[in-house]
């Protein structure tokens, strides 16, 4: 198992680099340079050659690259154009944040997601199932700003059971609960909604084969044992899809962290590209690439401990 | 009987036990927390803030040596800070300032003495080291006499000596050894005199300053104040509804106003001297550079339109581009009617009788974008196409610097006289683009003479003539068109007691003082 | 499409009464967004200061906004960009998605591993923050939020195309084509693309629904349209600033990406109930 995930980190690598150079050359090739788009045009020759000798443009490109590499593996991510101040300090201050949310999201969803999806997929065309569908329908076709905004709405403002905005206290774990409560419940609501929907079609997928029909007909003790089965058969899709619904949830914490004025890295990279911080962006789009390799990286290496206990049933 | 003694002071000792428990569970923290508008400080070192929020934090960390009496500014209202007494010289180019005894500066800083006055001024009239040293430009040298005594000579007179050395811009006061020590790090980490110091700053989140406990004036009433940057108007709003936030920066709209007095508890302060909204037209970018389609954007605008949305409460009239009550304001100025068949014609003389487009940038920041947004409409009615990129309030000041700009729509509050106006929006040296550039957007170069003769013309009958003479011009030519003024919008939880009457004030914001209270 | 699969798709709308009822309502949006302009009942854009804020009624029947401009007008409007950005996108990423899935799957070999190597990279965004991405750099405006929109979902129908094209590639018809010596691309054109394109459109029905959130999602952030254009996501946005005293104002554009989303969700739904052969039994 060990050495899988070596094998698969090692395999992982060259892609996150790939990634990394394409947000680099990405960001230089802004048209006039990320200095002058900084700036703004008919900025004087003046402040873009000291802006570009303090990003280090004025460098042949490949030996800025070999800068940035250097300094990636260092963990130097730059300073910010704007405060001057490391960025790395920022990304681990809003880093928490951001991890909150999807967490809380992903269990959340996990939570529900999964008894929704096997209670629709084994009263398959009953009213449950209809119902089940029918929410979880409106639930992935909901923009995650809306709910969040809805939420707040009756949850924050209507009864003031919630806060509004923060994050709250890293170190105090009931101000950090407290504040996460509704911006994780709205990506919550969301992924139950895709997690039920998918653990439903894989369950129905796996009770459709013909074992599971004979064992239908044989009686209650087998039925359980067989349904059992079928759970943990369906599951896999589902913990291979996390990968891709933690990059969903990644996605979605941006706009749940702008509504709910939650410090993490989705509002820093709003506002990196508000403020033309191309430094900042690069930095928080390098970081989420990296989470997001992670997660996937988690996920494969779930499937393939789950993938070979079931082969041999 | 020795039982009964020891078994008294076990009692004692368990009650005065008790009544500290008590006390502690009551005795809260005094703090207040205040909301801005803004997503993030610019700089602490009060040499270069110059944003509202950089204001809100820097005004309660430091001292001036005169002060304008809180919160009025009324140049006749100004008081000794600093400075206990003062005298100068029957020319006016001589000051001496006698420093009060005894004021320590943050944090273990030392004692203020004429050094630190010498340092603070020399820094805050070099371009080196300060945002403000245009403002200092008349003065010739800073002199410590002894340890608390330092004089100022000036080159020429100028209009107000005293209101270069106010709580304000550069006359806010530093230490010398902490500048010394900090070097770039003292923008971050400022020690001054004031009732409050820093005691945190969480990058686009807050700055938290904690009270000075040796401050001169007496020991603040607060423990802690917060300053949170809440550029989002509603997040804001929600703050305050729901009590984590006391006071918070409003939006400058009667909606805004009606809606927050709606909450109980609430105290709106609308307070000057107000922001003049101020549409400057660059004259280098065609087709403005024709007189008669200036004229023409002049009549298609709506003031009175404008002023309905912002609202009653929260504008007042603006004819000229200097406010009335500023020393140098006049109304006898050519004013420019709404009349949007006579802009169509005049669009019709200049040859665009069917309208033109005009690419332009605003920021996202409501003061200036939700006005704009309706004069886009306005200009709409007459032909005249505004295609409007809506982008960051940091980069849209950069950018209209470098510019871009055909309108630039301005808001802006000044020390209450003409010069600081003219000479930023209407002086030639002023001119966007170049090396000794301000804020001159519109190119203007016609009113030079008269602004540096009004500069230093001793009769003030003959400085006003002058200065009402180049505001003429300035209608005149239509390089600028007059909106309105909006005033200052906070609104304040009942149960926190600013300390003094909040009528105008320079930082534009509710500052916290040390009288400032929170009640319970 | 092929016949069996244009069948499918007839049988699917027969017996599938949810994507039926989808249908309806994309077309609803659809001809809404077609005629916008002659069943509004104001200007979209035309202000009154008179009547700001002003709730439902029977003259303003979503209410008004802080310029007293007619939100159902606007809302109606605002059909325009979010399926003209939702369709172009998609229609972006296909062309430019699937002759790369088809390439990489059909030809095998290094240049598969090129295209996976590609499809990765690009999949390791967020949709929304690829987007974010490019229009950071291209700056606001309609067609370059459909660039940005389109090459975030690019790899992703990239990689549709190309599982497609695995499961195609051993089909007997390619094998004769082959054997007579027909050359890859003609082959790719004319034998691949018919018979994945079904499964592609259902999907695009799905990326759609995403396509309309994510254009929401970036004019909600600030990066749309340029005032004053009606989009459904910056009028939520302004709406925010009203929630206490015009609750409206965000309510009824939310409500308006919510049914159009929904709309090609369900048609999504229905043809991939009937078409996936793996759901089939």
């Amino acid at each position: 198992m060990l050495k899988y995930a070596i094998r698969r980190m090692i395999f992982v690598l060259p892609t996150l680099w790939a990634v990394v150079t394409f947000v680099f050359f990405l960001i230089r090739i802004v048209p006039g340079g990320p200095a002058v788009a900084a700036l703004g045009s008919y900025a004087t020759e003046e402040s873009i050659r000291e802006l570009e000798k303090q990003m280090g443009l004025d460098k042949p490109i490949l030996m800025q690259y070999g800068i940035f590499l250097k300094d990636l593996c260092r963990g130097d991510l730059g300073k910010s154009l704007i405060t001057n101040k490391p960025i790395s300090q920022e990304i681990s201050r809003a880093l928490p944040y951001t991890l909150d949310l999807a967490i809380g999201g992903m269990i959340i969803g996990i939570l529900f997601g999964i008894p929704t999806g096997i209670i629709t997929a084994l009263r398959r065309n009953r009213p449950p199932d209809y119902i089940g569908r029918i929410l979880s329908l409106v639930g992935i076709s909901m923009p995650e700003f809306y709910l969040g905004i809805l939420l707040m709405y009756v949850l924050a403002i209507k009864l003031p059971l919630f806060p509004v905005l923060g994050g709250g206290d890293l170190s105090n774990l009931s101000s950090r609960l407290y504040h996460l409560f509704l911006p994780a419940l709205t990506l919550g609501i969301i992924m139950t909604a895709f997690i039920s929907r998918m653990v439903r079609s894989s369950m129905l997928n796996v009770l459709r084969e013909d074992y599971v029909r004979t064992a239908k007909a044989k009686g209650l003790h087998e039925r359980v044992v067989i349904y059992k089965h079928a759970l943990r058969n369906a599951l896999i899709p589902t913990v291979t899809v996390i990968g891709i619904y933690m990059s969903i949830l990644m996605g979605g914490s941006v706009l749940t962290e702008i509504i709910f004025s939650r410090p993490g890295l989705g509002k820093m990279m709003v506002f990196a590209v508000k403020d033309r911080d191309y430094i900042a962006l690069q930095s928080v789009i390098i970081i989420f690439s990296a989470f997001v390799f992670l997660f996937n990286l988690i996920t494969d290496l779930l499937y393939s401990i789950i993938d070979p206990r079931i082969e041999y049933h | 009987m020795k039982g009964g003694k020891y078994f008294l002071i076990f009692l004692v000792a368990l009650v005065s036990v008790g009544i500290c428990l008590f006390s502690t569970a009551f005795a809260q923290e005094k703090v207040v927390r205040m909301a801005l508008k803004a997503s993030d400080i610019r700089s602490l070192d009060p040499h270069y803030g110059t944003t509202t929020i950089d204001y809100a934090c820097i005004d309660p960390m430091f001292n001036g040596l005169v002060r304008f009496k809180p919160e009025d500014i009324n140049p006749e209202k100004i008081e000794p800070d600093l400075a206990e007494r003062w005298e100068h010289s029957k020319d006016g180019l001589v000051w001496t300032f006698y420093l009060r005894k005894g004021v320590k500066f943050h944090k273990g800083y030392g004692e203020l003495t004429a050094e630190d006055v010498k340092f603070s001024l020399e820094k805050a009239a070099n371009k080196a080291t300060s945002g403000f040293a245009a403002d200092y430009s008349a003065l010739a040298k800073v002199e410590a006499l002894d340890k608390y005594t330092v004089r100022l000579s000036f080159k020429s007179a100028i209009p107000s000596v005293l209101g270069i050395l106010t709580n304000y811009h550069g006359g806010y006061i530093v230490s010398k050894k902490a500048v010394e020590e900090k070097g770039d790090k003292f923008k971050l980490d400022p020690i001054g005199t004031g009732p409050f110091m820093l005691k945190d700053y969480v990058p686009k989140e807050k700055v938290v300053e904690v009270r000075n406990p040796d401050y001169f004036r007496g020991k603040p009433k607060l423990d802690r104040i917060e300053l949170w940057f809440m550029p989002d108007a509603s997040s804001r709003e929600m703050a305050y509804r729901k009590g984590e936030i006391d006071i918070v920066e409003g939006e400058r709209e009667q909606a805004w106003v009606k809606k927050m007095r709606e909450i109980p508890g609430t105290a709106i302060e609308i307070f000057g001297p107000g922001e003049t909204l101020v549409l400057h037209f660059n004259l280098t970018k065609k087709p403005l550079d024709d007189i008669r389609v200036r004229q023409a954007i002049c009549h298609a605008i709506n003031i009175e339109e404008l002023m309905k949305f912002l609202g009653p409460d929260v504008t007042t009239k603006l004819v000229s581009v200097i406010p009335m009550d500023y020393l140098g304001g006049t109304d006898k100025v050519p004013k420019y009617e709404f009349n949007p068949e006579k802009a169509k014609k005049l669009l019709a003389e200049a040859g665009y009788p069917k309208g033109f487009e005009m690419s332009m940038v605003i920021t996202e920041m409501s003061d200036y974008r939700r006005p704009m947004e309706q004069v886009q409409e306005q200009l709409r009615r007459v032909g005249i196409n505004l295609k409007m990129d809506v982008i960051a309030h940091s980069a849209f000041h950069s950018q209209i610097r470098k510019d871009v700009n055909p309108l630039v729509l301005y808001v802006c509050a000044r020390f209450p006289t003409a010069d600081p106006i003219l000479t930023q929006f209407y002086y030639s040296k002023s001119i966007v683009g170049t090396p000794t550039a301000i804020t001159n957007f519109s190119h203007y170069n016609k009113i030079d003479d008269l602004i540096e003769k009004a500069r230093v013309e001793i009769d003030s009958k003959k400085q006003k003539a002058l200065w009402t003479e180049a505001q003429k011009k300035i209608l005149e030519d239509a390089v600028a068109l007059p909106l309105c003024i909006t005033k200052f919008v906070f609104a304040r939880k009942t149960n926190v007691d600013l300390g003094y009457e909040m009528r105008s004030t320079l930082t534009l914001v509710t500052t916290i003082k040390e009288t400032t209270d929170v009640r319970k | 499409m092929s016949i069996s699969q244009r069948e499918i798709l007839i049988r699917t709308f027969k017996s599938n009464k949810t994507s039926v009822v989808g249908l309806f309502m994309a077309f609803g949006v659809v001809i809404i967004a077609l005629i916008a302009p002659w069943i509004s009942p104001y200007d979209p854009i035309a202000q009154d200061m008179n009547i700001q804020h002003g709730p439902p009624g029977w003259a303003h029947p979503f209410g008004t906004d802080s310029y007293g401009r007619d939100q159902f007008s606007r809302i109606l409007w605002g059909s325009r960009v979010s399926l003209v950005v939702g369709i172009l996108s998609v229609l972006f990423a296909m062309a430019a998605g699937i002759p790369l899935g088809m390439l990489g799957g059909y030809k095998g070999g290094r240049i598969d591993n090129l295209v996976l190597r590609f499809i990765d990279i690009f999949m390791s965004f967020p949709i929304v923050i690829l987007g974010l991405l490019v229009l950071a750099i291209m700056g606001p405006g309609l067609i370059k939020i459909v660039i940005a929109i389109g090459v975030a979902l690019t790899p992703r129908i990239a990689r549709l195309a190309r599982g497609s094209t695995l499961s195609v590639k051993g089909k007997e018809y390619i094998e004769a084509a082959r054997a007579v010596g027909q050359r890859d691309w003609k082959i790719m054109l004319i034998h691949v693309l018919p018979n994945i394109f079904g499964e592609i459109l259902v999907m695009g029905t799905l990326w759609v629904a995403t396509a309309i959130i994510v254009e929401a999602s970036l004019s909600f952030i600030g990066l749309g349209v340029r005032p004053p254009t009606p989009s459904w996501g910056a009028m939520i946005r302004d709406g925010l600033d009203q929630l206490t005293n015009a609750p409206w104002l965000s309510i009824f554009p939310g409500l308006a990406i919510f049914t159009s989303v929904f709309a090609f969700n369900l048609i999504a739904d229905g043809l991939r109930d009937i078409s996936d052969p793996k759901l089939r039994g």
